[in-house]
């Protein structure tokens, strides 16, 4: 029980980074290796070296349309976060809210977003509204559900605890329920961040008509250019990754407690007057 | 001031048709510690409740220093069997949990924690996070948490119930000394008899459907206490006599011949 913080053997810093990185470099190779060994022509699956030549050889759209995809995703994943933690906080506040709201979040997510795409197409254009609308989609839905089980993983008695001590319900959120929140909060961001990619892509071939990855994708299907296409691809997987690490890495900064044994430095405790 | 710390008046609890608690009342002295036996079901978490103000009785007061504090929270120090520490503060954070739930913890209430908190073998874990700490270690920080809200009056309900029994009796002998220091008011609720008399004044013998108080065994042993008076004559016969009182004389005629052999 007081050993929950050790990390697996030999997980020095370096072997943690070096690590992840070695398997994505074995990926590329089995890759360049398998078209190599089975002769596969450029068409039908380039090689890891055209691939990444085809990003730098079209960087001028490619570019642009990260830049235009980035946006839908970064805009539509922190909307729908917060709209997901936002609704979270309110519906565990009261039974009445949460017995109502809670089977309007299920139907949200039982509508295909493809199909809810059409009619915000029809509502909202082709600019940015219907994109962001479809990406927060995806995303607030994880983040409700890890949220509520984290509110609700707090034991009652801590609330009680709080209220004996004459706690306002504000302070007790804050300092008791808030961290309670954050391990599945960000379990649910690194889970959305990859499925977010997918709804950005979504969303502009539905609802683009120029920029934007998923329009480029489109484009160098339409046109049998595979490698466009994997250079595309591997762009996307790119902002994925990128995303799922930075959302790690504030998880790490943001739950010390759950990768050390002591409070931070600045939260330390020095004697204000000499020691007794 | 007087020398009632607490007084309860004909309280009584009613959970829907079922009566939690018939009208009990209990005169604890400043400065005693008083302990709650009885089986489960005798309303000794409900009259806890009531004396913490987060349960406000179907009828009946309490008074706490002579004030009327019913079903108000925020005077006394209130801890279960579970140490219900936060696990993102540190073991000094959670001592001060009280101040902090209020809004904010002074430089003078930190330094007083820390101080107390060394004082009683806490002052390697002052930045620890409760993970780091044995479970031992954790009912010590819920235990300073507790005395750091309100030094005065103490409940404790089953606190070292979830330790194995070496580590129960190493934190029994901590409380006394850390109540014999303070000079607080306890009530001490446990399921273990031994744990009553040994660390009690007085032990409240409760007995169950409704809850009632069925006795109040006075303890006469001399303090401090050590190991041993567990085996001394007086402690044997009060034991003897809480028995009794609780699974009726067959059984515990059976208990003692036990404790004889």
């Amino acid at each position: 029980m007081s050993l929950s913080a050790a990390r697996p053997a030999g997980s020095r810093s370096w072997v943690r980074v070096v690590t992840p990185l070695l398997s994505i470099v074995g990926l590329i190779v089995v890759w360049d290796l398998a078209v190599r060994i089975f002769s596969i022509p450029k068409f039908v699956l380039p090689s890891p070296g055209e691939a990444f030549a085809a990003i730098f050889a079209d960087w001028d759209s490619i570019g642009r349309g990260l830049v235009a995809t980035s946006q839908v995703f970064i805009l539509g994943f922190v909307i729908g976060a917060a709209l997901g933690f936002v609704l979270a906080i309110v519906m565990s506040s009261s039974g009445i809210l949460y017995r109502i709201l809670y089977p309007l979040m299920i139907v949200s997510q039982a509508i295909p977003v493809v199909a809810i795409g059409a009619a915000l197409v029809i509502w909202l254009g082709f600019g940015l509204a219907p994109k962001l609308v479809v990406v927060a989609m995806i995303v607030f839905f994880p983040v409700l559900v890890n949220v509520l089980d984290g509110l609700r993983s707090v034991d009652p008695d801590s609330i009680n605890l709080a209220r004996a001590m004459g706690a306002k319900p504000w302070w007790t959120f804050l300092i008791i329920k808030l961290p309670a929140t954050l391990t599945p909060l960000f379990s649910a961001l690194k889970m959305s961040a990859t499925f977010s990619v997918t709804g950005a892509i979504l969303a502009e071939s539905m609802a683009s008509t120029t920029g934007g990855l998923g329009v480029y994708l489109s484009t160098m299907q339409g046109r049998f250019n595979t490698p466009g296409v994997f250079a595309a691809i591997i762009v996307l997987a790119s902002i994925g990754l990128l995303a799922f690490l930075l959302i790690s890495v504030w998880e790490s900064q943001a739950t010390p407690w759950r990768r050390t044994s002591v409070v931070p430095r600045r939260r330390r405790y020095r004697d204000s007057a000499t020691l007794d | 001031m007087s020398d009632v710390k607490v007084e309860l008046r004909d309280v009584s609890q009613r959970f829907g048709g079922t009566q939690a608690l018939s009208p009990t009342s209990l005169t604890v002295r400043r400065g005693e510690f008083v302990s709650v036996i009885g089986p489960s079901g005798c309303g000794k978490t409900t009259l806890f409740n009531v004396v913490s103000g987060i349960l406000r009785p179907t009828t009946g007061s309490v008074l706490i220093d002579g004030v009327d504090t019913t079903g108000k929270p925020g005077h006394v120090g209130y801890m279960l069997q579970k140490d219900l520490l936060v696990p993102s503060l540190s073991a000094l954070e959670n001592i001060t949990l009280g101040a902090k739930l209020l809004g904010r913890v002074s430089r003078a209430q930190r330094d007083e924690a820390a101080r107390m908190a060394r004082h009683y073998g806490l002052g390697d874990f002052l930045d620890h996070y409760p993970h780091a700490m044995s479970g031992g270690m954790r009912q010590r920080v819920a235990l300073m948490r507790t005395l750091a809200f309100a030094k005065d009056l103490m409940l404790l309900d089953e606190p070292f119930g979830a330790l194995d029994s070496q580590t129960r009796l190493e934190m029994q002998q901590w409380l006394l000394r850390v109540w014999a220091e303070t000079q607080s008011t306890v009530l001490f609720i446990t399921h273990d008899i031994d744990e009553a008399i040994f660390l009690a004044d007085r032990v409240v013998v409760m007995s169950p459907r409704p809850g009632r108080v069925s006795e109040i065994i006075d303890v006469p042993l001399p303090r401090p206490r050590d190991v041993d008076v567990l085996t001394s004559e007086t402690f044997t016969t009060l034991k003897r006599r809480a028995l009794d009182l609780i699974y009726g004389r067959a059984v515990g005629a059976l208990d003692t011949e036990g404790d004889a052999a």
